[in-house]
């Protein structure tokens, strides 16, 4: 985390930079189906964020020593286009993105039914189109459904938001600025069905109780996320919401 | 792009379908499909354009960063294209370095927008010598059904004409629009069962032979030229396209001129 504490972007009120309370989430759009080539698909839209996901197969894994015998290898990328920041982002490898492809394939790993489909592959491929904070957890909400979209069959969701700190507040679902000039970040991945985690990462400095709290704002806001989440696939799939 | 295996029956239909002249989807031979562009899109490029042309989908982010001139322009700025085709856009395309076609598609893409002169260089020169504007234009593929040679000149272009120069961020006078003169606009023609067709899609790429790209601008004038992939023509076919790439360069250029951000 970059700050200490010291730009001040919590009001007398608890009003925090953009307008929202401590406990409050961005607003955010999911879209289903928004790459007419791709198996699953889906655009979220998070505050200012947005993030495509594309998802193909179960297909032929190749080459042949990828391959694994008793189930599907998934295949995960994050990155972030070059007009996706204020200052461009130039293409190519990455460290960060090559990180965050990682984890998120460690999450999906934990709920896709990977052995159904031995000796294949699973693509997930995540485009960040504009970043402004927690593109992370954009991108693994964007793959749970475009993985539900292609039909690939999973033990729960994964929904991943991230609460930190801001002047020594607690808060949910930090902005740019207040990612900027925070004190900590804690992302996760959760299962909504039965409240277990896949993903977890985390930096700065909490405190025990600011750690329950930031954890317990991930909690309460994961539940909504689904939410949006569900109508989004009943919408293009003809479900019930 | 790992070229998926060319199944005969695939040629043989596409052959049929000509000897009918008809083609896979319905459309006749110099029918283009549904061209949608949208302007303004992106909030973290001071241009950007999305395209939509059938299942086709891309977008063009403008960028700017400053510049020391080149030694023999000391008065002039830059432009720089680059075209990323990442696996998200199809299942045939893989992780990896820029591939022989992106690399290509970048540079068509390029030459078609330079070669017109729509940019004025030297009104990217902030002082001679020393610094200077260089205009990035990044093309980003979401959605392959074919034909992204044309669905990039046209985001490249539509993102370009409603670009703002960020002199206010970069510290170096005011924010003013990125003036562009002209609309130069590409037509892509791929032979399918024997005979061109205009903006192929992908099962006809796929089934088809080589290409052209044609980049024309005001007044008819030819500014990009690219002939792709292994095959023949001859000048009566050259002619043909070009005479259709003439008609239809000035249906999409009333479409981009008229554009605006909302």
């Amino acid at each position: 985390m970059g700050g200490y504490g010291d730009v001040q972007m919590i009001d007398a009120d608890g009003k925090r930079v953009d307008g929202r309370g401590a406990g409050d989430m961005r607003p955010m759009t999911i879209e289903v189906g928004v790459i007419p080539v791709a198996d699953g698909s889906a655009r979220v839209t998070w505050g200012t964020n947005e993030v495509v996901a594309a998802v193909y197969g179960p297909m032929e894994a190749h080459p042949r020593k990828i391959q694994k015998q008793d189930r599907a290898v998934l295949d995960v990328r994050y990155n972030m286009a070059p007009f996706s920041t204020t200052d461009r982002m130039r293409p190519g490898f990455n460290r960060r993105s090559r990180e965050i492809g990682k984890v998120t394939r460690d999450a999906f790993e934990s709920v896709v039914l990977t052995e159904l489909y031995p000796r294949s592959k699973i693509r997930v491929e995540i485009e960040v189109l504009t970043a402004e904070a927690g593109t992370r957890c954009a991108g693994i909400n964007a793959a749970s459904v475009a993985l539900a979209d292609a039909g690939i069959p999973m033990t729960d969701m994964v929904v991943s938001v991230a609460s930190g700190k801001i002047n020594g507040t607690v808060v949910c679902d930090l902005n740019k600025e207040e990612d900027n000039n925070g004190e900590a970040d804690l992302p996760m991945g959760i299962l909504p069905n039965s409240g277990e985690l896949v993903f977890l990462q985390m930096d700065g400095d909490l405190s025990p109780a600011e750690f329950k709290e930031a954890w317990d704002y991930n909690m309460d806001a994961a539940s909504g996320i689904h939410d949006i989440m569900v109508a989004a696939l009943n919408a293009a799939h003809g479900g019930e919401s | 792009m790992s070229a998926p295996p060319v199944p005969k029956l695939l040629r043989d239909h596409l052959s049929t379908l000509a000897d009918n002249d008809e083609r896979l989807d319905g459309r006749s031979r110099f029918e283009g499909r549904d061209l949608n562009i949208e302007v303004g899109i992106l909030p973290r490029a001071e241009g950007s354009a999305k395209v939509t042309m059938g299942d086709t989908i891309v977008y063009a982010g403008v960028k700017f960063q400053t510049m020391t001139p080149y030694p023999d322009r000391p008065a002039s700025g830059g432009f720089m294209t680059s075209a990323e085709v990442r696996p998200v856009c199809g299942r045939h395309w893989e992780a990896g370095p820029p591939s022989e076609e992106a690399i290509e598609l970048g540079r068509v893409v390029d030459r078609g927008i330079r070669e017109s002169g729509c940019l004025d260089m030297s009104d990217l020169c902030i002082l001679p010598g020393e610094k200077a504007w260089q205009v990035i234009l990044d093309l980003f593929a979401i959605s392959d059904d074919g034909n992204l040679f044309d669905a990039f000149a046209t985001a490249g272009i539509a993102a370009l004409r409603t670009a703002i120069i960020p002199g206010e961020r970069f510290d170096v006078g005011e924010d003013r629009p990125l003036p562009i003169s002209k609309s130069p606009i590409m037509c892509s023609y791929h032979r399918v069962g024997g005979r061109y067709v205009y903006d192929a899609n992908i099962r006809e790429e796929i089934g088809g032979d080589e290409r052209i790209h044609i980049t024309l601008s005001d007044d008819g004038h030819v500014h990009s030229l690219q002939k792709g992939l292994k095959g023949v023509f001859t000048a009566d076919e050259f002619y043909e396209i070009m005479d259709h790439a003439k008609q239809r360069t000035e249906a999409i250029q009333a479409i981009i001129n008229s554009l605006e951000v909302n």
